[in-house]
């Protein structure tokens, strides 16, 4: 009994000690902003991250980015912590539209503000602001290209990013919308390939087995685009099926210049982390009037405006 | 004896018969599935599989289990990847070391080997349970690829290192001569080696084949280590093939190899299964992969499938024991 109530007491002065201790550098040091990124185990996410991490370091702030590995439990540990430890403004890039709103609502309860990037949640007044990317907007823009590109007749493959995800559904839906108007376009095959380049040459490998006979792919982001165009070529059809991608990673905007991928929907990570992170320092200093949804414009890249683009648009 | 005897013979055959009433299936309902190029496509398509689950194969048949695989996969291939693209900076000295093709390839092998021993050291040196071992393996190998890459892809590798996902060797694909290799390295050891009758020895009982002076730490160690070293020839052909090492390549390709191997027949209480059975399971995930796709069947149903599939297999094993 003794020792259990001794390992108590030490317990609870870990726990004393160790607030003690943040309240202190707190106080010391910089102001600071916290990046919780739903994954970074994709390249986008890490690069939408650093961006919004390099401009509140840049702003004179101290940042530190949170990985939620899409779990949207772990993203509220990450809150938990960011809260605990007294930092100043949330960046914050959901998990999940619906279930990261009680995240957010638990910050703005202490008075954090948040500020979401790329990705929405459905609620208007949790976050003090949402800067996203207009994903169906900008998937429009791509299937009236690919329906220009093919002359409004033909057979093509859709790939799926993540059939669970919302952003795969933007785009697929995005892109129907469009392409759907034409009776003489026909999708033969309709699979998943989770956003994964291996995941989707070896899809694309057994599509082209059953449909030798197609004339456009339409991939949900630009690593299936890749990988579909990498099955084309093993198959000695990269000449004749146009491919379709979506996010402006910089091997797609290279292949687009050489002519080997037809388009992409150019989304731009570094404007949304940047203005983020402003709005952010805007609110620390005072403002408070912000717009809750700014929409970042999704721009169709193809071979004649691509010199004009770098990866993620930069 | 002898009604024994041709059951387990007929046992042995399940797998088999299995994947061609799948085969006869599918083929009857897609005139695609049954031709030369889709067959290489299959074949090219579980090479890597195969190899894992061959490492996969040895560890399990020792009562063990490797869920570090697909980690290792990633963090070798980005190695390997690294390794030729860019070398060894040592800013210090001012100097960067360059790799060879062949430097790159050993490269990504030796550390996959590394981890794979190391594994096997913690596993037999800590008494620690091969599942929480090779779990902690799991998170801290993606952890080392991501700080490897940064998060970024590794793009641009060459044609020469492009040869061993993509290239053709007599008419057939090259990593299907990879793993044919690998797969009769294997069935070797595990037929004709006395490291193979330790293999069995040990995953049959443990006690009694150390008390028969097996040394049992050993022969872990050298599944383990082997285990390492295929996953990081998997992630040799995966990079090659796509031309780009992925920070998160073989998600889940420790799942996938389990699944070959249970499917094959190998239990996962030790002791028994063998290399051809797992080359079967392999074989029949591919199969599944490639003809639930050839269907167009919607992305939902295609994992109910799967897994039914492998429960089926279990199911089976289970009832052949009673």
């Amino acid at each position: 009994m003794g020792t259990k109530n001794l390992l108590l007491a030490c317990l609870c002065l870990c726990i004393l000690i160790s607030c003690g201790e943040n309240k202190t550098t707190d106080a010391q040091g910089k102001k600071k902003m916290a990046v919780i990124i739903s994954t970074l185990n994709n390249p986008w996410f890490v690069f939408l991250g650093e961006r919004a991490a390099a401009k509140a370091e840049e702003l004179g702030y101290e940042a530190k980015i949170f990985d939620s590995q899409n779990n949207t439990a772990l993203e509220a540990d990450h809150f938990d912590n960011v809260i605990v430890s007294g930092f100043d403004a949330i960046l914050f890039n959901p998990t999940d539209a619906d279930g990261s709103i009680v995240n957010v609502k638990k910050a703005k309860e202490v008075g954090i503000p948040v500020f979401c990037m790329d990705r929405e949640i459905n609620s208007l007044d949790a976050a003090t602001s949402q800067i996203l990317s207009d994903s169906y907007s900008g998937s429009v823009a791509v299937g009236a290209y690919f329906a220009q590109q093919l002359n409004k007749k033909g057979n093509y493959v859709e790939l799926l990013g993540l059939v669970g995800d919302n952003n795969t559904w933007a785009r697929s839906n995005g892109f129907h919308s469009v392409v759907d108007n034409y009776p003489d376009l026909k999708m033969v095959a309709q699979q998943n390939a989770d956003f994964d380049r291996n995941k989707a040459l070896e899809v694309m490998e057994s599509i082209l087995q059953a449909n030798p006979d197609i004339q456009g792919v339409f991939c949900g982001n630009d690593a299936m685009a890749m990988g579909a165009y990498q099955a084309l070529i093993g198959a000695g059809m990269a000449d004749s099926v146009k491919v379709f991608g979506f996010d402006g990673a910089d091997d797609v905007v290279g292949a687009i210049q050489e002519g080997k991928i037809a388009a992409t929907g150019m989304q731009f990570p570094n404007v949304m982390a940047e203005r983020a992170a402003i709005y952010a320092d805007e609110y620390i200093k005072g403002k408070r009037d912000f717009a809750q949804k700014i929409p970042v414009a999704v721009e169709l890249v193809t071979s004649k405006n691509v010199a004009n683009y770098a990866a993620y648009g930069e | 004896m002898i009604a024994t005897a041709t059951n387990q013979k007929l046992n042995n055959l399940r797998p088999l018969i299995a994947l061609l009433i799948m085969c006869l299936a599918i083929s009857l309902l897609s005139d695609k599935f049954l031709t030369v190029n889709n067959g290489w496509n299959i074949l090219r398509q579980i090479s890597v599989n195969i190899c894992i689950s061959v490492g996969m194969t040895l560890v399990i048949l020792t009562r063990g289990i490797d869920l570090s695989v697909g980690s290792i996969l990633a963090f070798a291939g980005a190695i390997g990847a690294g390794l030729l693209k860019f070398g060894i900076d040592l800013p210090s000295q001012n100097i960067n070391i360059g790799f060879t093709l062949l430097g790159g390839i050993l490269g990504a092998l030796a550390v996959g080997g590394f981890l794979g021993w190391f594994n096997g050291l913690t596993i037999t040196r800590f008494k620690a349970p091969a599942f929480v071992v090779t779990l902690a393996m799991l998170t801290m190998a993606r952890g080392f690829t991501m700080l490897y890459t940064e998060g970024f892809p590794i793009n641009g590798l060459g044609e020469k290192f492009g040869y061993i996902g993509t290239g053709w060797f007599l008419g057939v694909p090259f990593p299907v001569w990879i793993t044919l290799v690998v797969v009769l390295i294997a069935v070797f050891i595990t037929n004709k080696t006395p490291l193979g009758r330790y293999i069995y020895a040990i995953g049959g009982n443990e006690n009694a084949a150390h008390l028969s002076g097996i040394n049992t730490k050993r022969v872990k160690m050298i599944v383990y280590t082997i285990s390492g070293i295929t996953a990081a020839l998997g992630g040799l052909m995966v990079t090659s093939r796509l031309d780009s090492a992925q920070p998160n390549a073989g998600l889940s390709y420790e799942l996938d190899a389990i699944a070959a191997v249970v499917i094959g027949g190998t239990s996962l209480s030790g002791g028994k299964g063998s290399i051809w059975g797992t080359v079967l399971g392999a074989v029949i995930i591919g199969v599944l992969n490639n003809g639930l796709v050839l269907l167009n069947v919607s992305p939902f149903w295609q994992q109910v499938v799967k897994g039914a599939v492998i429960l089926l297999a279990v199911i089976m094993d289970k009832t052949n024991k009673e």
